[in-house]
């Protein structure tokens, strides 16, 4: 079964920590997955060899069946998957609206040589002011990407993901440094872009609102899966519990 | 015997390239900052130090006013440059250096003249020794001997006065020596202060050696360093030592063999570039990503 | 037009192209390149001898976009491996190594040059017209770049390459090809100079030289094709209106140089919006 997204017996150590040791899931199309667990069990430098951003020391993952390992961000953007960053990057001196037509004009920019043939931005234009209401950033086009505040960068990024037509979304920490309205208000934007039938894997700290809206958590704790499963279920499990309470006497044989 | 000679002269060039190159690091590793006009620091401790020893009458006293003198410039170009170009990315306090750097070494040609300035006075020049068939000059020796004792200086600095050890602590975790009460603005006048001096000696050595200062003499000498701190890895002041010492012997061995297709100094840019393909980090690493 | 006149009109036709091309790799993708002195050079001497072997006016051309663009390729790969900063270093060492390559191949010439290279036959005035059509052609170029996708795309890899990547954009791909163009463009340059002068030595594409390619640029406004084109032009008409800026002309590009980055970093391009702007609200 191949499944939007699928990784098999992935592992990676930084300068002798093994931060991710030997996982394995596979998620379908249509998921809605939450990645939970303490600081420091490897969710971050998960999302990022899901995102191409790391080369895992061992391991497969693949998009859509393909196998993707070796290849960096760029091509598995081009392949269906989008991602968002912990820490906001919008193009700071690009207009909110440029940021996400130059998203959206990723078929042109596949290459350089594409890219020197296509001027007309009109279609980009239309689309991308769309996904702009959407997520609820109407009316702010002309402004400097820089000058937004945090709430709106971050669902910029959203919407430049939104851009690139994908199948798949990682979001790392989307509710990161946002206020109670502001959270409410991406979880929605987050929904919606699940309700178009995104495949959404995310990786957040606020245990909260990801129990609201994923229906399936993965747990990680010391690199490795401790739980896979529906949140409440995920919720009541005494191995879940002791690993975030850190008293560090589960391990991944009493589960 | 002449390989020990080259050894000699490769080891008194990568001294100088050391005195030069530190402060080129220093900078770096503190303000993320390519010191392009260093060059015209060295060049302008190169001329203090011909223009007092003359005046004065002493080569001792040069020196001295090079190395206090010096400083107060280098301090100047990063309170008057580099202070309110912080808040670009570095390119253009960078490309900001590489303007001063080309402005100064016009300055010195209308100022102190195209032809050139030489001591008056210098009872090293000629001076040479020979022990056991191996030929060293005084000046040569003069510069490894300044560069070992101004080297310890800095390693007992930083590691036992109070000064000292807040400078390097700044340098490598800025956020936590401010934590503890260490000014980051004193730290890094320090910096420049530091390296310019070191720079003021090394132009002063330079000028000894050749028994001449003109407009250009930085120029080289500059950009060999730039190469010298990517190699040595950006910020490391260890680092630095090291490929300095290793660029005087390369190049005094090297002409031997690649003399024939590649001027001597170029043999800096190739082995940086080489290097670069090899090891993008640099000989010991960058500090930071 | 007098002979002077000529002289000078092809100069400045000459300049705009290097800095309009230098533009191209700094200004619209953001890669600070000290070296382009050194590509102009390749192009120079890559004319020179096939002028003086041949003295086939569009082979010469030809060699002398090849022959840019290949050394640009080269440093753009080792863009591809190295920081920032390092970047900065690499390209003010590729200066260094060209010079000193240069003048020690007997068959370029050495330290006395290429002398003696034959004239293209179409005459001084000729000459200025073939030079400002190149001109002209690449202002076009770098205009329809600057609209089109690639400019775009060159813009968000100058900004944040991880950025970029996350929309699809390959950054190592888009590098490469502004280095590409804007060499070849370069190395154009250097075969245009070889016409007009006649003679070349490797000490003229100096460090130097690449500093003040990058005041045009910086002065006229990095990213702004008109600007660097007016940059060009003031820096090249300066010292021959004011004598002493012919004297002093290391201090006065420099000075202008340190004094446009401190005080207006967008260059006379960002000045002439300021004063649209204004124009506008009142």
């Amino acid at each position: 079964m191949s499944g939007a997204l699928r990784l098999d017996d992935v592992a990676m150590s930084f300068g002798g920590v093994q931060a991710v040791a030997g996982v394995s899931f596979a998620v379908d199309t249509g998921d809605f997955v939450g990645l939970i667990g303490p600081n420091g069990a490897g969710k971050t430098t998960l999302i990022r060899i899901m995102a191409g951003l790391l080369r895992p020391d061992r391991g497969r993952v693949a998009l859509a069946g393909r196998d993707v390992t070796g290849e960096g961000t760029a091509a598995r953007v081009r392949r269906g998957l989008a991602l968002t960053h912990q820490i906001v990057r919008p193009f700071r001196e690009m207009t909110v609206l440029d940021n996400v037509v130059l998203a959206a004009g990723y078929r042109h920019t596949s290459s350089p040589l594409r890219a020197l043939l296509h001027v007309d931005r009109r279609d980009e234009s239309e689309r991308s002011a769309a996904i702009l209401a959407q997520v609820g950033l109407a009316g702010t086009e002309r402004k400097l990407a820089g000058s937004l505040p945090l709430g709106q960068m971050k669902r910029l990024e959203v919407a430049r993901a939104l851009a690139v037509d994908p199948k798949v979304i990682l979001l790392d920490e989307p509710l990161a440094g946002l206020n109670h309205t502001e959270a409410t208000k991406q979880v929605e934007t987050i929904s919606q872009v699940h309700m178009r039938g995104i495949t959404v894997v995310l990786v957040e700290h606020n245990l909260e609102e990801v129990m609201r809206i994923c229906r399936r958590l993965i747990v990680l704790n010391n690199g490795a899966v401790i739980g896979d499963g529906e949140p409440r279920a995920i919720m009541a499990n005494p191995v879940v519990h002791d690993a975030y309470v850190g008293s560090g006497r589960a391990t991944h044989a009493d589960a | 015997m002449y390989y020990v000679d080259l050894a000699v002269t490769g080891i008194s060039f990568g001294c100088m390239y050391a005195m030069m190159a530190v402060g080129l690091t220093l900078v770096y590793g503190l303000l993320r900052i390519l010191h392009v006009a260093h060059a015209a620091v060295f060049a302008l401790g190169a001329y203090i130090t011909v223009l007092a020893a003359n005046a004065i009458g002493s080569l001792a006293l040069g020196f001295l006013a090079s190395v206090v003198v010096t400083p107060i410039f280098g301090m100047a170009i990063y309170r008057l440059l580099y202070e309110p170009l912080l808040k670009y990315r570095p390119d253009v306090p960078m490309i900001a250096s590489v303007g001063l750097l080309v402005l100064m070494q016009d300055a010195f040609r209308i100022v102190f003249g195209e032809q050139g300035i030489t001591f008056r006075h210098n009872p090293l020049s000629f001076t040479t020794f020979n022990v056991s068939g191996i030929t060293v000059s005084a000046v040569q020796i003069a510069i490894i001997v300044a560069a070992a004792v101004v080297f310890a200086g800095l390693h007992v600095f930083t590691t036992r006065t109070r000064i000292g050890i807040g400078w390097r602590a700044t340098v490598s975790r800025p956020q936590i020596a401010a934590s503890f009460g260490i000014d980051p603005i004193k730290v890094r006048y320090l910096n420049f202060a530091i390296g310019s001096a070191l720079a003021a000696l090394a132009g002063g050595l330079v000028g000894l050696l050749n028994n001449f200062v003109d407009p250009g003499i930085g120029f080289v000498v500059s950009y060999k360093a730039l190469a010298i701190i990517v190699l040595g890895g950006l910020g490391s002041v260890r680092g630095t030592l090291v490929a300095s010492l290793v660029l005087g012997l390369v190049e005094a061995y090297g002409t031997i063999f690649i003399g024939a297709w590649l001027d001597r100094d170029a043999i800096a840019f190739l082995a940086l570039i080489v290097m670069l393909m090899i090891r993008p980090q640099g000989f010991t690493g960058a500090r930071t990503a | 037009m007098s002979a002077y006149q000529i002289s000078i009109v092809s100069i400045i036709g000459i300049n705009v192209i290097l800095a309009v091309s230098l533009n191209m790799i700094s200004g619209f993708c953001g890669q600070i390149s000290l070296g382009h002195a050194a590509f102009f050079g390749a192009g120079a001497y890559a004319a020179a001898v096939v002028m003086v072997g041949t003295a086939s006016v569009p082979l010469a051309i030809v060699a002398a976009l090849v022959a840019g663009s290949l050394l640009g390729i080269v440093v753009g790969f080792a863009s591809l491996r190295v920081r920032t900063d390092f970047l900065a270093v690499t390209t003010i060492g590729v200066n260094f190594l060209f010079i000193g390559f240069v003048r020690k191949q007997a068959w370029l010439g050495g330290e006395m040059g290429i002398s003696g290279i034959p004239a293209t036959g179409l005459g001084a005035a000729g000459n200025m017209i073939m030079i400002l059509l190149f001109a002209a052609a690449t202002i076009a170029l770098s205009l329809y770049i600057s609209r089109s996708w690639m400019g775009f795309a060159f813009r968000a890899v100058g900004e944040d390459e991880g950025a970029a990547a996350t929309i699809g954009i390959n950054a190592a791909a888009y590098k490469l090809a502004a280095f590409g163009i804007g060499t070849a463009l370069a190395g154009l340059a250097g075969g245009l100079y070889a016409f007009f002068t006649q003679f070349i030595t490797a000490d003229a594409f100096d460090f130097i030289l690449s500093v003040t390619l990058m005041a045009m640029v910086v002065i006229g406004g990095i990213g702004s094709t008109w600007g660097v084109v007016v940059g060009a032009a003031a820096l090249t008409l300066l010292p021959e209106a004011i004598r002493f800026v012919n004297d002093y002309r290391l201090l006065v590009y420099g000075g202008l140089l340190v004094l446009v980055i401190r005080l207006v970093p967008g260059g006379l391009a960002a000045l002439a919006q300021n004063v649209l702007l204004r124009v506008r609200r009142s």
